[in-house]
């Protein structure tokens, strides 16, 4: 029961949220969602508590037979992959709702919607049947359209509707290749079982596989199916922001070692060179964009596209340490992503500007916003991948996986990670370096320093959550086992096992070929 | 383009060379006159008074107690080396003396005004030689020193005079802004012209003040400023150091980094812009005396109607240092205004018209310095 509660708890918090009978304030309702989402953090915690680490397979597993017609089950289990990212979206729905200060319209509807995608995303993670993922998977896509396009900035409805398609499309691909794997093995067995050539043949495997890359890779997002990401992120607002790049990109990350690299690992690994070199030209092409962007918000989005890149290269690799880089990597970058967003987030509440041709001198210790600036720089260097956070853990954990597999591509991604130093740089130098000021420079240097810049400053508990999230970056750097040690039994089976099949298959093929010519 | 709300940025307006000129010319007081205005100024001139007072006594025991001492490790002290004044200062429970020091060599390096003149001349270096041939007797290390470096001790000693000179200066600049605070109170100083003359008259009667510093060694007694130098308070301290700590100062102890190569800084020092009139009242990143240790200092001892008054404004004490900068400007524009005032070369009401251009000239002069400066701290 623990696992349903996961999903009950914040599916009956929506209900109750949106069946309240009085109208209650917005910061009631804040504080409602606050509790329920705590509830949930709660029982993630319980079942880290009662997660085997020494067990590799499902674990706290639910089943019942819910449509066998079809083959739908519900199935719930939880591993060594899922279960950090359970926490995380725990913590950072937590953190959502948390932030959300100000909120001016449908308090109710935005809480609701909040507490909607935090279980669709736990069901997502838990499911162990195809089609209850593919059902949570899409649950969680209206209500962040709803939190794009009714929230969002000026240009919502543009970067809503862009994401609706996208991921729409997305839906239907990984609907499309779950069927044809129905239609093509001829059994309604939509279980977490290898596809292997026995029952598929390559050419298959190659077509559905192809077909959950896309429509995961939409979602990561890899490029050149990313264009969605930086437009929703800059009109979302910053909870959202936050649970979409700390989450909800990893459902996809999440589906692409879950049943790309789980359902079809021989077809993986024919694919496997093909897919290094696209995560290094995600990588390079997501980092050099960044460097190319003037709104805060968007060079952070584009971060997202090169750092996403770096969990295909490790899936691509498929060893045990780049796998456990992968889980790193997706853990890491939904805290730092998170916290740069919100750490965004607070400079544009406060100077009503993202635009780095205008923000300057942010650390002015008097005037200026000198912690969430100091925040900001932990932020980045945790980005950027220096040593003592999480950021360092994971890509290193990445390359060294990656690197006896794919050299050149992992030494592309390598370039793309001293990439993330340099945009970031360019960032913390323009918006928190020199002179304060949140205005184009007029060329006079006596005019500029007579403009009184009056910027409120930011109260101690609104850093309280991007305080959390830096202990957490930190922690994770300077104590990683925190984290390998509950996926690291996962990621080696996991690993292992798609190498053994496939190794299998290309022993078989190549022994019937011996064979043949005997 | 991002739309900025206007109540974020405002750019207060700023007074031009040639209303300055006007100003001066009219005996009308650079800083508009208003009630917060005498409330910023008195007040931060009483808590400046109180700092001057600490640096003046700390600058004159430097000039006499620490005077060639190579390892001044106490040298802050005042002479109390109690433990209890040691924890003190260690905590940071202290007044920064080091702005003290940063305005002696500023004054010291620009070298402006006839002290500057008689540290170039041949009595002083006689007095030098005398003075270090007594040092050398008793002290092996200066002894030593002395032969290496023959110029290093004749410096320490242009130090030594210029520390005790401002410290003779700060003695009468803090009695005089005691001395206004005390006539604000019991309603003497109504206003911002009546505080222009007050500290205009304190400075014209101490104008002719001789500036004299003397040490013993040994027993014996070495004039360093002798009598004979004729050394003044006005001419050859107050005019050198308002020359060198308001308009000039230094480039270098900001944050902005500056390139001299490529003639970032002017390579005549008589164009430095970079002194406490035109500092930059944010603490970081702007050029010119860091204005933060003194701030600081003021802070601890601002009279408790401006810190209410401080207290009701934008980040209340978030930026209580940025605050008091732009008070303490203001309240340096009066006292330039009243150096300016009292140096006039003819009574402003003069008929003569070449009286009258000659202090048109010499308004003009200053108004150019001036409009460079931090003006927009003169309306608001």
């Amino acid at each position: 029961m623990l696992l349903s509660s996961l999903l009950l708890v914040p599916f009956l918090g929506t209900l109750a949220l949106l069946l309240w009978p009085s109208s209650p304030s917005p910061q009631r309702l804040r504080l409602i969602a606050i509790a329920i989402l705590s509830v949930q953090l709660l029982l993630s915690l319980v079942a880290l508590g009662r997660f085997d680490v020494h067990q590799s397979g499902m674990q706290l597993v639910e089943l019942q037979p819910w449509v066998p017609g079809i083959g739908l089950d519900y199935s719930l289990g939880i591993d060594g992959l899922s279960l950090p990212l359970v926490l995380i979206n725990a913590a950072l729905s937590l953190v959502a709702a948390v932030i959300t200060r100000d909120i001016d319209k449908r308090p109710r509807i935005y809480f609701a919607m909040l507490l909607l995608i935090s279980g669709a995303v736990n069901g997502a993670f838990l499911a162990q049947n195809l089609l209850l993922f593919f059902l949570f998977y899409e649950l969680e896509l209206i209500p962040l359209w709803l939190l794009i396009s009714v929230w969002g900035g000026t240009n919502r409805t543009y970067a809503a509707t862009k994401f609706l398609i996208f991921t729409a499309i997305s839906g239907m691909l990984i609907l499309g290749a779950f069927l044809g794997l129905a239609l093509l093995t001829g059994s309604v067995d939509f279980s977490l079982t290898p596809v292997l050539s026995e029952r598929l043949s390559m050419g298959g495997q190659l077509l559905l596989l192809g077909a959950l890359l896309i429509g995961f890779g939409i979602k990561i997002p890899l490029v050149p199916l990313h264009n969605w990401l930086p437009d929703a992120h800059t009109q979302a607002s910053t909870p959202v922001s936050v649970l979409l790049a700390g989450v909800l990109l990893k459902l996809g990350t999440y589906g692409l070692l879950r049943f790309g690299l789980g359902l079809f690992p021989e077809a993986w690994a024919k694919l496997a060179p093909a897919l290094a070199i696209w995560a290094a030209i995600s990588v390079l092409y997501g980092s050099l964009a960044a460097i190319a962007q003037t709104d805060m918000k968007r060079m952070v989005a584009y971060s997202s596209v090169g750092h996403m890149g770096y969990v295909l290269l490790a899936a691509a690799a498929n060893t045990p340490v780049s796998l456990l880089g992968a889980v790193f990597q997706m853990v890491s970058h939904g805290l730092i992503s998170a916290l740069l967003f919100l750490l965004v987030g607070i400079v544009y509440r406060k100077t009503g500007t993202r635009d780095l041709e205008v923000l300057r001198g942010l650390l002015n210790p008097e005037k200026g916003l000198p912690f969430t600036g100091s925040l900001m720089i932990v932020g980045v260097m945790a980005s950027a991948g220096l040593p003592g956070m999480a950021g360092f853990i994971s890509e290193f954990l990445v390359f060294r996986g990656s690197i006896t597999e794919f050299p050149v591509a992992t030494l592309l991604s390598m370039v793309g990670s001293g990439l993330t130093a340099v945009y970031f740089l360019l960032l913390v130098n323009r918006a928190f370096f020199g002179r304060l000021a949140i205005t184009p420079t007029t060329g006079d240097a006596l005019v500029d320093t007579r403009l009184d810049v009056r910027l409120a400053p930011v109260a101690p508990r609104e850093t309280i959550p991007a305080i959390a999230l830096v202990a957490a970056v930190v922690v994770l750097g300077l104590l990683p086992s925190s984290l390998s040690r509950l996926s690291e039994v996962a990621t080696t089976t996991m690993a292992s096992a798609s190498q053994l099949s496939s190794g299998l298959a290309s022993g078989l093929a190549s022994a019937v070929s011996a064979g043949g010519v005997g | 383009m991002p739309i900025i709300p206007a109540e974020l940025v405002q750019a207060n307006p700023s007074l031009n060379r040639e209303e300055i000129q006007a100003r001066l010319l009219a005996g009308q007081t650079l800083l508009n006159d208003s009630a917060d205005h005498l409330l910023q100024v008195v007040a931060v001139l009483e808590s400046y008074g109180i700092v001057l007072d600490a640096y003046s006594k700390n600058l004159i025991y430097q000039a006499e107690h620490q005077f060639l001492n190579p390892l001044a490790l106490f040298k802050y002290l005042d002479g109390d080396l109690s433990p209890a004044k040691i924890w003190r200062h260690l905590n940071h429970d202290r007044i920064n003396f080091e702005y003290a020091e940063y305005c002696m060599k500023a004054m010291l390096w620009h070298g402006t005004g006839g002290m500057d003149a008689y540290f170039d001349g041949e009595a002083f270096a006689a007095n030098c030689a005398g003075v270090i041939a007594a040092k050398r007797r008793r002290d092996p290390l200066l002894a030593l020193l002395h032969p290496l470096a023959p110029a290093f001790l004749p410096e320490l000693i242009r130090t030594a005079a210029t520390t005790h000179a401002l410290g003779q200066f700060w003695r009468v600049m803090s009695d005089l802004f005691l001395d206004l605070a005390a006539a604000e109170r019991d309603g003497r100083v109504r206003s911002i012209p009546a505080v222009v003359d007050f500290i205009k008259d304190g400075l014209v009667a101490a104008a002719a003040n001789p500036i004299q510093y003397g040490v013993s060694i040994g027993g014996e007694q070495f004039w360093i400023l002798p009598p004979e130098a004729n050394l003044t308070f006005l001419v050859d301290v107050a005019v050198p150091y308002v020359e060198a700590v308001f308009l000039r100062g230094t480039p270098f102890l900001g944050t902005v980094s500056f390139n001299a190569q490529a003639q970032q800084i002017s390579p005549d020092q008589a164009q430095f812009a970079y002194g406490a009139l035109y500092a930059d009242p944010l603490p970081t990143m702007g050029a010119g005396i860091p204005p933060s240790l003194l701030m600081q200092d003021m802070y601890r001892h601002l009279p408790e109607a401006l810190h209410t008054w401080y207290l009701q404004r934008s980040r209340g004490e978030g930026d209580v240092r940025v605050k008091i900068c732009m008070s303490f400007q203001k309240a340096m524009f009066c006292v330039t205004n009243a150096a300016i005032n009292g140096t006039m070369p003819h009574p402003l009401d003069s008929q003569d018209p070449v009286q009258r251009s000659a202090n048109a000239a010499y308004a003009q002069a200053w108004a150019t310095r001036l409009a460079a400066g931090r003006t927009d701290c003169l309306a608001l």
